[in-house]
């Protein structure tokens, strides 16, 4: 987990603040999806074969929209 | 010394919020600067945030941060993905903001900016924000359980089922509602026309891009998709300038409902990646973008708000819809207060990606305060305006007439000066031929939001590109919210129909695809056409049905989250949920009993019908107008019956609510909980849910 290399950079400075917006951003907008998948314990335990980025965004996208996600 | 500073600041911000409160509920005569709007919420928010949060998140819920969330013990990467607070919020937001508080404020404005305001403030803090707050941490501990799957195990199987239909019903509504609100936008403009039509080509452009090209490259191909979007903004004026090409995006009412019931039916039945998906990612986006906009045009611009705090309206006559200011005050308020869909946000993904317990305060209860910021702000923006274009915009030809002269003479005698010129001018200005009749909020909201933008950028010169950069936000989220609930519907159509026969129920069989698809269509497209023909502007009986329907639902959630605390024993603190049901309750069925039996024929469905039956005995409709008065008939009485049915489920879920609540109170009936087995949390205290690129 990245809990443990966080300690190395000082967690204030316009520099620090860029990156986690941008991260946040990533994360917010879906970019980073693919890449969560991969880290996840299911993934990194499971003896199936990995999907590529095309598969796993439209098996993602497929079951979002098939529940209410968004409101009035 | 510091926490004598802390008390200060907080007594500061009481005066200030307070202070501001009571400056806009007593300021009468001289227009009153929308600062002390912008005060007053902040005030109470931050006050709701820092004390009522945390009462209920400590004496109601005892939040319980040593407890492993599903994100950390189900860590899937798919549904249950361990994701920072801020994210989350932001995620959260993006779901639960549709158009609901832009478009409800904008409609109770016509009872003067406090009855609105006031609602919007009092009911987010003490109804709308423990709702979301509360159904998403009982969510939590149950594994991310949907509303529907919580009702049946913890209320009864009777309950589960009122919750479903609940919620199909409130879909298939406020699909109609918004699509009408779209067509009363877009019909005779072929510049929001054309702009709104080329999003669709834009969007399954990144649609293949996100599929084929880059995939899962969200941030880039947005981008992209949002130059695009502005760039159809701006290209729509020469459209409306060409005579050729503004003829055919030229469309009228009934034009346009069609041509959204043949959209919806095609992105319900086409590949997510290709329509719905890429469109949402772009409506996201530009809903950020927007809102954050309006709120530094507010802020900049500091407009003064012309609408007076009360209008002779509260009366019940009101030309935008009849109906005294209780209930319909708070039933047209709808989502900026409370608003039950957001439920199923608050049991859908968020509580599988949530970290700890305790940020389902900060994201449940503050999302929702946020969502009642944005309503203030469309509040603000359509008070802002002179009252008489605001009037002259959203009223139905039958009551203003369709001319400049007419209008402007029948709404300075109401009191509100308006010039035939000022409403002629005002649609050049913004490159409309008309404003007048556009009743639904959007026009109107994005005339106020024009203004705001052209005082920021641009001046006057700029006013039409703002005015149609603000009805392609709201219409193209609006889209949004139609193509994602139409699948939804879809789903839930195939899932009932899947328990009588099975074949029904499998998603990918094509003919149950296509025939599930055509019937949730069907049935929200009949109340958009019902809305097109409707003499009274469709807006005055559907809106109030949606606010009902979006009641009821937040009574399920009400109920269901009473029902859990009971068994809890959490019972000194129950009336935290239960004084928001109980309003709940009777202004839903007093709006309920209203609609369907007032004597007013504008008010109730019934009366409207009978009185179109009179005037068919008597004659005086004209035979060409037959056909189309009798269907207009059958629909209010459509409408009557469609009310009488959700007050039903309101009272049937009480009364099972309330023998399931004295079964337990008396010890009749072993409470069982339904929660997830206590788990350890092996994250340590400072864990932010970052995995990446730390």
């Amino acid at each position: 987990m990245a809990e443990q290399s966080r300690g190395k950079h000082p967690k204030t400075g316009i520099r620090w603040a860029l990156r986690a917006f941008w991260r946040g951003l990533r994360e917010w907008c879906g970019d980073a999806a693919y890449e969560r998948y991969l880290d996840s314990r299911t993934t990194r335990e499971s003896a199936q074969p990995r999907l590529t980025p095309a598969e796993f965004y439209v098996e993602r996208v497929n079951h979002r929209y098939s529940r209410p996600n968004r409101c009035c | 010394m510091k926490r004598a500073f802390r008390v200060a600041a907080w007594i500061v911000v009481a005066i200030v919020g307070a202070g501001s409160l009571a400056k806009i509920a007593v300021h009468r005569g001289e227009p009153i600067n929308a600062m002390w709007f912008v005060a007053a919420a902040l005030g109470c928010y931050a006050l709701a945030s820092r004390f009522y949060s945390a009462f209920v998140a400590a004496k109601l819920l005892t939040l319980d941060d040593t407890r492993a969330t599903p994100a950390e013990r189900f860590d899937d990467g798919r549904d249950f993905v361990p994701t920072n607070k801020w994210v989350l919020f932001g995620h959260h937001f993006a779901a639960i903001a549709g158009p609901g508080p832009l478009v409800g404020p904008t409609l109770a404005a016509q009872f003067g900016y406090l009855p609105g305001t006031l609602w919007l403030i009092a009911g987010a803090i003490f109804a709308g924000c423990v709702q979301d707050f509360v159904i998403l941490f009982f969510s939590i501990r149950r594994n991310g359980k949907s509303l529907g799957e919580m009702a049946r195990e913890e209320v009864s199987k009777r309950g589960g089922f009122i919750a479903q239909i609940a919620v199909l019903a409130i879909m298939v509504i406020l699909l109609g509602v918004i699509a009408l609100v779209i067509v009363n936008a877009l019909k005779s403009s072929p510049w929001a026309t054309f702009t709104l039509a080329m999003t669709i080509p834009i969007a399954m452009l990144i649609g293949l891009y996100l599929r084929f090209v880059r995939p899962g490259r969200v941030m880039e191909a947005s981008v992209m998709g949002v130059a695009l979007v502005l760039f159809v903004v701006v290209a729509g004026q020469w459209v409306a300038e060409s005579p050729s090409w503004a003829h055919a995006f030229t469309l009228s009412g009934v034009a346009l409902a069609f041509a959204l019931i043949a959209y919806g039916f095609a992105a319900s039945a086409l590949p997510v990646w290709l329509l719905l998906a890429p469109r949402d990612y772009l409506s996201a986006f530009i809903k950020a973008g927007a809102i954050f906009s309006l709120a530094a045009g507010i802020l900049l611009v500091r407009p003064d708000i012309l609408m007076p705090p009360l209008t002779k309206f509260i009366d019940g006559n009101g030309p935008v819809f009849a109906g005294k200011i209780f209930p319909f005050c708070f039933i047209t308020i709808a989502c900026g207060a409370i608003s039950g869909f957001h439920s199923l946000i608050s049991s859908g993904t968020t509580p599988k990606m949530i970290l700890r317990e305790s940020q389902s305060r900060f994201i449940g209860y503050g999302a929702m305060l946020m969502e009642s910021f944005v309503g203030v702000m469309a509040m603000v923006a359509a008070c802002a305006m002179t009252p008489g274009v605001y009037f002259a915009i959203n009223s139905p030809s039958s009551i203003v007439g369709s001319t400049a002269d007419a209008a402007a003479k029948t709404i300075s005698g109401w009191g509100y000066t308006l010039s035939a010129t000022t409403m002629n001018d005002l649609a050049k200005a913004v490159g409309e031929t008309t404003l007048l009749n556009r009743a639904g909020g959007a026009p109107s909201l994005a005339v106020g939001m024009a203004q705001i933008f052209s005082n920021t950028i641009g001046g006057p010169r700029l006013l039409s590109i703002w005015y149609h950069f603000a009805i392609m936000f709201e219409a193209l989220f609006i889209l949004t919210v139609l193509d994602a609930g139409t699948r939804v519907g879809r789903f839930m159509i195939q899932e009932l129909g899947g328990r009588v026969w099975k074949p029904f129920g499998r998603t990918s069989w094509v003919p149950g695809m296509l025939v599930s698809s055509a019937l949730i269509v069907g049935m929200w497209g009949y109340f958009l056409y019902q809305g097109v023909i409707d003499p009274l502007g469709g807006i005055n009986s559907l809106w109030p049905l949606f606010g009902i329907a979006n009641q009821l639902l937040a009574c399920v959630a009400l109920v269901v989250a009473t029902t859990i605390l009971i068994k809890m024993q959490r019972l000194r603190w129950l009336w935290v949920t239960v004084l928001p049901m109980i309003w709940l309750v009777t202004v839903t069925m007093t709006a309920s009993y209203q609609k369907i039996f007032s004597a007013n024929p504008r008010l109730g469905f019934l009366s409207f019908a009978r009185s179109l039956a009179a005037q068919i005995a008597a004659g005086k409709i004209p035979a060409a107008k037959l056909v189309e008065t009798q269907r207009n008939i059958f629909n209010q009485r459509l409408d009557a019956a469609v009310t009488a049915a959700l007050a039903l489920m309101i009272l049937v879920l009480i009364v099972e609510a309330v023998v399931q609540w004295y079964l337990l109170l008396t010890k009749r009936k072993f409470a069982t909980l339904h929660e997830a087995p206590y788990v350890a949390t092996a994250w340590g205290a400072n864990f932010s849910g970052a995995a990446h690129g730390d």
